[in-house]
């Protein structure tokens, strides 16, 4: 009979990781603060910025962006007053 | 990249998100999302072909929904991921062992192939506890040593944790032994694989990456390394086996499989994996090793770890065009300096600047044969350093050239809103002859002497790193002591 052997894991150490529910949505987004995050070189985020504030004339809409895809944060002040947040495009 | 940890600390902030990804991409956000505690996170996927108005037209109902449907009660969940972290991960005989290595996984759009679990594709040595055990003895180091940085660098503080991308994990000493194991290394190979996993073994996510390793210093004669013909090629198999360690490491530890989170093509570097040793007898006097170029003495060894994110060139011209220019000013290439008739030594480097920037911007790691160093000393470049400045100072043109590219639209010029580091002006101040560098400092640029007598040079692009955040080659190669690791 083959001699029997253990063979050790290679794959790397992942910590346990405490998952948290998803922020409760909006009722409606009339009259709320929602902020367009914009990642990487301007493509469909130009249009996209275009039509939300278009289409949605009743949200306060402020928009932050990046040439690169780490973001511009909001600060902690402004992520008081920021109802929804909307990135794009993430890679 | 910055984006997942901060849309889920928004959404840990009690603020809704919607993220605009590709579809494409979703089981990397997902896998990201969950490392970073919102693995419900919703995303809508835009698509990569349809004309720009048209996309955004139909992606707006989808973000609105998102952003005011209810909660599901699995999205109002709260838990805990907590992957399996068994030491042994497979028991039985060598041949039941082999089949298990050799498994493989449906990956489907954008691969639609089955791919290996716990290799590169190939056959492994199986990493029984014996074997491990034996490979443990290269290293002073304990099996359970976390891997951390050496020395401050481009990771940060001396004694950070190595995070592994894309899965960002951790590792200690064992982990990096097994990967080495199963590569087909020694117990002497040891230090060094250690110390490119001090790189965390980064990958490209949507770029093409290349991982190569060059080794310098006394370490590469000790362990039987090949820094003449075929360095980079098949046969020594320390060159080898270290090469293939960083893979291994990159898959198994980083858990980087291509369609989930390694979404370009691919490059054959990383195929077999790529290590390779600098020829330090073939250094023109003067001119200084990897090691004392980074900062270690010549009785010091090191490894420069690299992620060529450009191209990789080479045989631009052939090597006997190469000899007619220097022994007697005859060929293409002596009619193109401009040298017809005249014998050497020339500036070989004319031939290919500024054309190595035609595609692609940025530092290169200028791999070239001892002789061709020689005939750069001997016209006058006594130094690396001297060659570095010339390189610099060669990659200008006009800014209304510059602005022809495509990277320089993101971080270079911060979408073109931020400053220009020669002249500190805005860049839409700037007249389109201005002229701008292609790389960004001097030593972005690296040589190293390798390779045998045939007249050769390759060119990997990505350079050398640099601590700027506005360079586009943010992971450029980066040494580590090898020393510290035996």
């Amino acid at each position: 009979m083959a001699e029997k052997h253990k063979f050790l894991s290679p794959i790397g150490i992942e910590e346990p990781v405490e998952t948290v529910p998803l922020a409760p949505r909006l009722n409606s987004v009339d009259g709320k603060t929602i902020h367009f995050c914009v990642t990487g070189e301007p493509d469909i985020t130009i249009f996209l910025e275009r039509q939300l504030k278009s289409e949605y004339p009743r949200v306060n809409w402020t928009v932050k962006k990046s040439a690169t895809p780490t973001p511009v944060r909001l600060t902690e002040e402004e992520r008081k007053t920021t109802d929804a947040v909307i990135l794009a495009v993430s890679w | 990249m910055g984006q997942l940890p901060y849309i889920c600390e928004l959404e840990e902030q009690g603020i809704p998100t919607m993220v605009v990804d590709y579809e494409d991409q979703h089981s990397m956000m997902r896998s990201n999302a969950l490392k970073f505690g919102v693995p419900a996170l919703r995303f809508v996927a835009a698509s990569r072909t349809l004309p720009g108005p048209e996309d955004a037209a139909r992606l707006i109902p989808p973000i609105m929904d998102g952003l005011t449907r209810p909660l599901t009660e699995e999205e109002k969940k709260r838990g805990r991921y907590a992957p399996t972290q068994e030491r042994v991960i497979f028991e039985g005989t060598m041949e039941d062992a082999e089949e298990f290595f050799y498994q493989t996984k449906f990956i489907p759009h954008p691969v639609n192939a089955p791919l290996a679990v716990y290799t590169d594709g190939l056959p492994v040595v199986l990493p029984s506890e014996e074997r491990v055990r034996q490979m443990l003895t290269g290293t002073s180091h304990k099996p359970d040593d976390v891997i951390t940085l050496h020395a401050d660098g481009r990771q940060g503080k001396k004694g950070t944790e190595i995070m592994f991308l894309p899965k960002l994990r951790t590792a200690t000493v064992e982990k990096v032994a097994i990967n080495a194991v199963m590569a087909g290394c020694k117990p002497e190979h040891l230090p060094v694989v250690l110390a490119i996993a001090e790189s965390g073994c980064g990958i490209g996510t949507t770029v093409f990456f290349s991982q190569w390793a060059c080794v310098s210093g006394p370490i590469v004669k000790e362990i039987g390394m090949n820094a003449g013909v075929g360095m980079i090629g098949p046969g020594c198999p320390v060159n080898s086996a270290i090469g293939r360690s960083y893979q291994l490491m990159a898959i198994n530890i980083g858990g980087a499989v291509p369609g989930v989170n390694r979404m370009n093509f691919g490059s054959p570097f990383n195929t077999a994996g790529t290590c390779f040793a600098e020829r330090v007898d073939g250094l023109p006097p003067g001119w200084k090793g990897l090691n004392e170029e980074h900062g270690f003495m010549k009785s010091e060894s090191m490894v420069l770890v690299g992620l060529a994110t450009g191209g990789i060139y080479g045989a631009q011209f052939s090597p006997g065009g190469y000899r007619s220019l220097q022994r007697s000013g005859h060929g293409g290439v002596a009619r193109r300096l401009g040298v017809k008739g005249v014998p050497g030594p020339h500036n070989w480097l004319e031939y290919i600047i500024p054309d190595i920037w035609a595609g692609r911007e940025g530092g290169f790691i200028f791999v070239m044969a001892p002789e061709m160093a020689k005939h750069l000393y001997d016209i006058g470049f006594k130094s690396k350093d001297d060659v570095y400045k010339w390189l610099y100072e060669k990659s200008f043109e006009p800014l209304g050239k510059y602005k022809l590219r495509s990277w320089p639209d993101e971080a270079p010029t911060q979408g073109w809103t931020g400053i220009e580091r020669t002249s500190g002006k805005h860049w839409k101040d700037l007249p389109d002859d201005y002229m701008i560098p292609l790389v960004s400092s001097p030593t972005q640029n690296c040589i190293i002497i390798a390779g045998g007598d045939e007249e050769v040079c390759l060119e990997i692009g990505g350079g050398r790193f640099i601590p700027d955040p506005h360079e586009i080659d943010r992971f450029g190669a980066t040494a580590y002591s090898i020393d510290a690791w035996r």
